[in-house]
């Protein structure tokens, strides 16, 4: 009887699955849901049909990416992996990855299963299925945390974990991670970045994590690799990062990313210290995985940034990257990006206020935006777009950034005009949610439309502006 | 050159999003002016000579949070009152406004004894007052818009109807959502729900603790600020809600 259930299930999963996406519909969440109506222990059956590891990715930032790392590197190995889709990281979600991929009768294994999932959602996906390691990117706070759920979240999980022997691989730079290791019992690995020429030796002044989590004092920062990730200790108890198992070092990115991790040489398309963050953690555990070096090191090099997160464009032979950006550490990231891309560039940021993008946009002023004054970011001009486009450059003046090199066009469509007609090598289109695939469209026009570079004499004059 | 302290009381405590843009706004814009001004962090526990700063930014925090700070106020609270008394600037903004009242009372009944300076209470309930709000204020004689951001779960009542508000809602919450009534002013004291940039985007606001904390010191200011962005952000907001209301 509980057989039938459980088949009933599956295949009431799978067919919604299919009906769902006939409909168009990514159909991630609703099949799973069902299917654990149907037969509640559907989840932790299915979850004990891989023949290897189980490993679960959580953090605050990255985590899509660096799943999307491991399964390449795992594909790449040629093993058999159940992965859940970004945005179907909940329990039904993932239920609907196992539904999917396993046979009628739920008995089809697998080499591995990998997880993502919120941090808030851990201790309940732990009570479902057991998985060997639990990888944590980072922990940030941001804007829907100033009421400490964070704090809370990490206490979820550190009582998830005790007294089990998961594992965990954890982010050596993160303060905020320092507290798992004076939990008991548990087997820890930690990863983390070796001083780099990107290092900076200022704090931005966002506050995360710049406090110390064992006795609330400030802590002092010898070197920032990107945010609150860098050397520190802590004066007052001695708290310091602990020594990583996984080093990261010879970072060079110019702009995409090489470094060496324990002599293994990596390369990838990618840009941007976050995202050899998430080289490094996705690495990690490639090889506590077991999978070999050289299988590694060509995952990741074939590995292409995805649609949206961060895409490039060739409009009158010149370069454009479109990043969406949601909150203000998305912000500084892709700030600290292009600041490290030593072309001239123009800069277009696109703010709107819709519910999707939330619509208090105070956290523009948590973003350290100042770094945009650096002469070393080469910025020629900032062009403000959108709803808010008055409120970005109302933020951009106070970065201190000259007030006649600012711009502002409410609409998209102008904005990306001048951002991309000015003198510049390369520009950069950072957008919030409602502006991106307007932004994505205008784009993807002008590059078929203008294909070749400008001819001089139709450069529209700076001064015209 | 004359140096100005803010001092940034409870930073790592009374933080919600944005509060830093208001400091950022206020070191700008005294540097602009030719004045020098230094952010200092005030912490738990920390001694401060309220004589000796020029004024006081506080933001909203969690109950938790809202009680330690309660605790550690109060024991400077004889020094702080007889500064504000004395016109010392002050911008207190979501929890650190509802702390200058006599009391909070949560959603679920606990209560917390606010610092008692002024005539007035809060009152948590249920469904928070969120959105974009703008308001009629006043400022050397000129009615003045401010527009800014709520976000808050208390209801403030005055207790003496003679307190003065901050301004009338015209759009949005305020206070309570009964009365039209929005924060409080005493002297160069503002307590106010507009949270997160509210200075950047109303340089009036700003201006007025500008000046008050130039003219403690007996200086004046001649400089004429070129606020054309600032106003355009003004009113760009100001008309999305105006024709947001009528449609
Ligand atoms: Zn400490």
């Amino acid at each position: 009887m509980q057989n039938i259930r459980k088949i009933m299930a599956i295949l009431a999963g799978k067919l919604l699955i299919v009906l769902s996406r006939m409909a168009g519909n990514q159909g991630t969440n609703f099949p799973g849901r069902l299917a654990l109506k149907i037969y509640p222990p559907l989840l932790k059956e299915l979850g004990k049909n891989t023949y290897k590891d189980t490993f679960i990715i959580t953090g605050t930032n990255g985590k899509t990416t660096t799943t999307n790392m491991i399964a390449r590197i795992f594909r790449e190995n040629g093993s058999s992996f159940i992965h859940n889709q970004a945005g179907a990281n909940m329990l039904p979600g993932i239920t609907t990855a196992f539904i999917q991929q396993t046979d009628f009768t739920g008995r089809k294994t697998f080499d591995y299963a990998l997880l993502e999932t919120d941090e808030a959602n851990v201790p309940l996906l732990i009570a479902q299925i057991k998985p060997r390691l639990i990888l944590i990117t980072n922990f940030f706070r941001d804007q829907l945390d100033r009421y400490g759920e964070l704090d809370t979240t990490i206490k979820l999980i550190k009582e998830a974990v005790q007294g089990t022997d998961i594992e965990l691989l954890l982010n050596a730079d993160d303060p905020l991670q320092v507290d798992f290791q004076n939990q008991k019992g548990l087997k820890y690995w930690y990863y983390g970045f070796d001083a780099s020429n990107y290092d900076s030796f200022t704090g931005a002044e966002s506050r995360e994590g710049r406090y110390c989590v064992l006795c609330g004092h400030e802590l002092e920062y010898t070197r920032y690799h990107y945010a609150q990730l860098g050397k520190y200790h802590c004066r007052h108890c001695n708290n310091q990062n602990p020594q990583p198992n996984f080093i990261a070092a010879e970072l060079l990115m110019d702009p995409s990313i090489h470094l060496q991790i324990d002599k293994l040489l990596i390369e990838s398309p990618y840009q941007g210290f976050y995202n050899a963050y998430n080289i490094l953690a996705a690495v990690s555990l490639g090889k506590l995985a077991g999978i070999q070096e050289k299988v590694i090191q060509k995952a990741i090099a074939n590995f292409q940034p995805s649609a949206g997160r961060m895409e490039n464009f060739l409009i009158r032979g010149k370069k454009v990257i479109l990043v969406l950006v949601k909150n203000p550490t998305g912000l500084n990231q892709s700030l600290a990006m292009l600041a490290q891309d030593s072309a001239a560039k123009n800069l277009f940021i696109a703010l709107n206020d819709n519910a999707a993008d939330g619509r208090d946009i105070s956290w523009i002023w948590d973003a350290d935006i100042e770094v945009i004054t650096d002469d070393k970011a080469r910025i020629r001009r900032v062009i403000c777009s959108g709803q808010r486009s008055g409120d970005m450059a109302v933020r951009i003046k106070y970065s201190g950034f000259g007030i006649e090199n600012i711009i502002i066009k409410p609409s998209l469509e102008e904005g990306i005009g001048i951002a991309i007609s000015m003198e510049s090598e390369v520009s950069y289109i950072l957008c919030t949610y409602t502006t991106l695939f307007a932004s994505r469209n205008i784009l993807a026009r002008m590059q078929k439309k203008y294909p070749a570079p400008l001819q001089e004499k139709e450069r529209t004059p700076e001064k015209a502006l | 050159m004359e140096k100005f302290i803010i001092a940034h009381m409870y930073p790592a405590l009374m933080n919600l999003y944005g509060d830093r843009g208001n400091l950022v706004c206020l070191k700008k814009r005294m540097e602009w002016y030719g004045l020098n001004c230094e952010i200092k962090s005030i912490h738990l526990d920390e001694k401060l000579d309220f004589s000796q700063i020029d004024m006081i930014f506080m933001g909203g925090g969690s109950d938790r949070e809202q009680g330690l700070v309660y605790h550690d106020l109060l024991k400077k609270t004889d020094q702080l009152m007889a500064q504000i008394e004395s016109g010392l600037p002050a911008l207190c903004i979501c929890g650190a406004y509802q702390l200058l009242g006599s009391y909070y009372k949560s959603h679920e009944g606990t209560v917390m004894d606010g610092l008692g300076f002024f005539p007035l209470y809060t009152e948590g309930r249920e469904g928070r007052l969120i959105g974009n709000i703008l308001i009629e204020s006043e400022f050397n004689g000129q009615k003045v818009s401010v527009v800014g951001f709520e976000n808050h779960g208390g209801r403030t009542y005055f207790s003496d109807p003679k307190l003065q508000s901050l301004g009338q809602v015209i759009i949005g919450h305020g206070n309570n959502g009964e009365d039209q009534s929005e924060g409080m002013r005493f002297k160069n004291l503002i307590g106010t729900y507009l949270h997160g940039p509210l200075l950047p985007k109303n340089p009036t606001l700003a201006d007025f603790f500008v000046y008050a904390m130039a003219d403690r010191k007996g200086l004046k200011l001649e400089k004429v600020l070129d606020d054309t962005i600032e106003n355009l952000a003004h009113e760009q907001v100001r008309y999305k809600m105006i024709s947001g209301q009528k449609s």
